[in-house]
C-alpha cells in the first residue's frame, strides 16, 4: 500500500493556515536578532505623550529634586532599562537630585543602582560631572506593602525615609537624612515629579494614594493602552511606553522639539523649541531595539494576514 | 546645614537603626509575634475565627476611616488640635505611618513563609526522592548559595574598611563581591530576561493560529489591531504620511492620527469602563473580606 504525504493534499488555503511552529518561531527569531547587529535609525515621529514627558523633564530646573519609583528587573530590561537609562542621561545633564525607592520586587533596588551607576559612568566618561550616591541621588531600598507605603508617602514622607541607610561612595553606609538630596525636603510636595517606571500595576497603587505630586509614567508596550486612559484624563503629566516610547525619548534627545533642521519633531503638545542633547550619546536600547520591534510587528501582522487569506480560500474551496 | 526639613520625631516606635534598643525591640516583637501565633494555633476553632474576623474589621476599618475622614489641612508641626474631632482627624494621620511599616513588616514575613513553604515541599520531595527530586536539589542549592554570597557581601560592605566595595567597578573586590555578581547580575538577572522572552515566540504562534475574521466583532477587533500595530512601525508610518501628505482632508487618514483617533475614542473608553467594572467589582470584595462575609478560599 503506498504512503501518501498528508501535506501533499492540503489545499492552498490549509497550507497557509498551517505553517510549523519551528518556522514561525525561527522567522521571529532571526528577525528580532539579526537587526541588533546591524543597527539602522528608523524614521520615528514621537507620540503626543513621550513629547509631554520629555517638555516637563527638560523644563526641570537645576538642583531640583525627583522621586522616581524604580518597580522593574531585569525580565523587562528591553524596556525599563531603556526607559531609566533615558530618564538618567536628561536627569544627570540637568544636574537634577533623584530620590529611588521600590515597592514592587526585592531585586528592584539593586537594579537600579547598577543601572545609575552604569549611566554615572557613561557621563564621566564623556567629560561631565560624575553622579555621586547619596551626594546627588539615594537609594531608599524596598518597601514590601506598597499601598501602605504610598500612603504613607503622600501622609508623611518622611516616615519612609526615617532610619533609612544608603552607601555614599566609598564610604559606609550613612542615614539618608543626612544626605543633600533629601534637603529642603518636608513633604512629597517638594519633589517636582513623582516618576514611576515600572513593569507592573504599580502604577495604579500610586494613582490611587499619592495626590500631592504630579506623575509621569514609563511603562511597558503591553500596559500603554491602560496608562493612556490616566494621560487622556490628565491624572499624569506624560509617559513612555514600551519601546517605542524609549525611541520617542531618545530621538527627542537628538533632535529636539521644535528645532530647525533636516530631522525637525514637531508636535501638537507643545510651540516651544527644546534643543535636547545634539552630539551626546543620546541613543541606547530605544535605537537598538526598535528595528527588532519594527520587525517582530512586520511578522505578526503577516502572520496574521497570512491565517486569514489561508482560512477565506478554504472556506471558498468548501463552498 | 538645613538636610532633611522634618525627621521623625523619636517615639516608643522608632529607634536609632543599627542601636541595641532596636536589637531588643526587634527581639522582643518576635517574642510577642510567636507568643501571639502559639496561642492561635492553641485557640478552639469557634473562638480563633472571631479573634481573626476582628483582626481583620480593625485593620480594614483604620483605612476605612483614613480615606474617608476629612484630613488635616496645611498642618504645622507642632500645631495642636482644636477639638476632639480634629484631634482625631490629627491622630489618623499620625498613625498611618506607624501601620504603613507594621504593614510593611507583616509583608516582609510573607518572604519568610515563603521560604519555608519551598523548603517543607522540595526537601520533601528530595527525601523521597520523588520524580525529578534532582531540580529540587538544583533549586535548594540555588537559594542556600544566593543567600550566603548575598549576606556575606552585604555584610562586608558595612564594615567602613571596605568601603570601596561599594564604588564603581570592581575596585576593593574580594571572592564573595565577584561571586554575588556572577550569581545575580550574570546567572539570575539574564536567566530572568530570557524566561520573559520567550513570551514573545507563543504570542506569536497564538496571534498567527487564532486571530481569524470569523465574525464581524472579530473583524472591527482584526482591523484595529493592525491599524494600531502599523502606527507603531516608523517605517510604514512615514511611508503612508507622505503618501498624504498636503492635502487637508487627507490629512485625517495619517496612520498616526487614525492611531490616535482610536486610541482616544475607541480604546480608552472602552478600557474606562472595563475598569469600572472591575472597581466595583474590588470594592465590592474588599467589603465582603472586611466584614467577613466572605467564605470561599479559607481553610474554613
Amino acid at each position: 500500500m503506498a504512503i501518501t504525504d498528508p501535506a501533499a493534499n492540503k489545499s492552498l488555503g490549509e497550507k497557509l493556515q498551517s505553517v510549523p511552529k519551528p518556522v514561525l518561531y525561527l522567522v521571529l527569531f532571526m528577525l528580532a536578532a539579526i537587526p541588533l547587529f546591524f543597527p539602522v535609525k528608523l524614521p520615528n515621529k514621537p507620540i503626543d505623550a513621550s513629547v509631554e514627558m520629555f517638555t516637563n523633564v527638560m523644563a526641570l530646573p537645576e538642583g531640583s529634586t525627583v522621586l522616581v519609583e524604580s518597580d522593574w528587573t531585569n525580565s523587562t530590561r528591553g524596556e525599563s532599562m531603556g526607559e531609566m537609562e533615558a530618564l538618567l542621561r536628561i536627569l544627570m545633564r540637568k544636574k537634577v537630585k533623584f530620590v529611588v525607592y521600590t515597592i514592587a520586587d526585592p531585586q528592584a533596588p539593586q537594579v537600579s543602582r547598577d543601572t545609575i551607576r552604569k549611566i554615572a559612568d557613561e557621563e564621566a566618561k564623556a567629560g561631565r560631572y560624575r553622579y555621586k550616591p547619596f551626594e546627588d541621588y539615594l537609594v531608599l531600598g524596598y518597601y514590601p506593602n506598597g499601598e501602605g507605603t504610598a500612603s504613607a508617602i503622600n501622609n508623611k514622607f518622611v516616615s519612609i525615609v526615617s532610619g533609612k541607610k544608603d552607601w555614599p561612595e566609598n564610604s559606609a553606609p550613612r542615614d539618608v537624612s543626612l544626605s543633600p538630596v533629601l534637603k529642603g525636603i518636608k513633604s512629597v510636595a517638594d519633589f517636582k515629579y513623582l516618576i514611576v517606571v515600572t513593569a507592573s500595576s504599580t502604577t495604579n497603587t500610586v494613582l490611587e494614594r499619592i495626590t500631592k505630586v504630579p506623575m509621569m509614567f514609563m511603562v511597558t508596550g503591553v500596559m500603554v493602552p491602560e496608562t493612556t486612559t490616566y494621560y487622556a484624563s490628565g491624572q499624569i503629566k506624560g509617559f513612555c511606553g514600551g519601546v517605542k516610547g524609549v525611541y520617542d525619548l531618545e530621538t527627542l534627545m537628538e533632535n529636539g522639539l521644535n528645532v530647525e533642521g533636516p530631522n525637525k519633531i514637531v508636535s501638537e503638545k507643545s510651540t516651544e523649541v527644546i534643543p535636547g542633547f545634539p552630539g551626546m550619546q543620546n541613543t541606547g536600547k530605544g535605537m537598538a531595539y526598535y528595528p527588532s520591534l519594527h520587525f517582530a510587528l512586520f511578522l505578526l501582522i503577516l502572520a496574521v494576514v497570512t491565517g486569514n487569506v489561508g482560512m477565506f480560500l478554504a472556506k471558498r474551496k468548501g463552498a | 546645614m538645613e538636610l532633611l526639613a522634618q525627621l521623625a520625631p523619636k517615639t516608643f516606635w522608632n529607634a536609632q537603626n543599627g542601636s541595641g534598643e532596636l536589637f531588643i525591640k526587634i527581639i522582643l516583637g518576635l517574642l510577642v509575634s510567636t507568643g501571639i501565633v502559639v496561642a492561635l494555633f492553641k485557640t478552639p476553632n469557634q473562638l480563633r475565627r472571631w479573634v481573626i474576623t476582628a483582626v481583620t474589621f480593625f485593620s480594614g476599618l483604620f483605612y476605612v476611616l483614613f480615606w474617608i475622614y476629612p484630613t488635616p489641612i496645611n498642618r504645622q508641626p507642632d500645631e495642636a488640635p482644636r477639638n476632639v474631632l480634629e484631634g482625631f482627624s490629627f491622630w489618623l494621620s499620625d498613625a498611618q505611618p506607624v501601620v504603613a511599616d507594621l504593614t510593611n513588616i507583616i509583608a516582609a514575613f510573607l518572604i519568610g513563609l515563603g521560604i519555608y513553604s519551598l523548603l517543607r515541599v522540595h526537601l520533601g520531595r528530595i527525601g523521597k526522592q520523588q520524580r525529578d527530586w534532582q531540580f529540587s536539589v538544583v533549586l535548594i542549592a540555588g537559594m542556600v548559595i544566593m543567600v550566603i554570597f548575598g549576606y556575606v557581601d552585604w555584610y562586608m560592605r558595612l564594615d567602613p574598611a571596605n568601603a570601596k566595595m561599594a564604588g564603581s567597578g570592581y575596585v576593593g573586590w574580594t571572592f564573595w563581591q565577584f561571586g554575588r555578581d556572577l550569581l545575580f547580575n550574570g546567572l539570575l538577572q539574564n536567566m530572568d530576561a530570557g524566561m520573559f522572552s520567550i513570551v514573545a515566540f507563543y504570542i506569536l504562534s497564538a496571534a498567527y493560529r487564532a486571530f481569524r475574521a470569523r465574525s464581524v466583532e472579530a473583524t472591527i477587533l482584526l482591523v484595529t489591531a493592525l491599524i494600531v500595530m502599523l502606527s507603531l512601525m516608523g517605517l510604514i508610518e512615514y511611508f503612508w504620511a507622505q503618501g498624504v501628505d498636503g492635502m487637508h482632508l487627507s490629512n485625517n487618514f495619517k496612520l498616526d492620527n487614525v492611531a490616535r483617533w482610536l486610541r482616544a475614542n475607541v480604546q480608552t473608553p472602552a478600557i474606562r469602563g472595563i475598569d469600572f467594572g472591575v472597581g466595583i467589582g474590588l470594592l465590592s470584595m474588599g467589603v465582603r473580606l472586611w466584614l467577613n462575609l466572605e467564605k470561599t478560599g479559607g481553610s474554613n
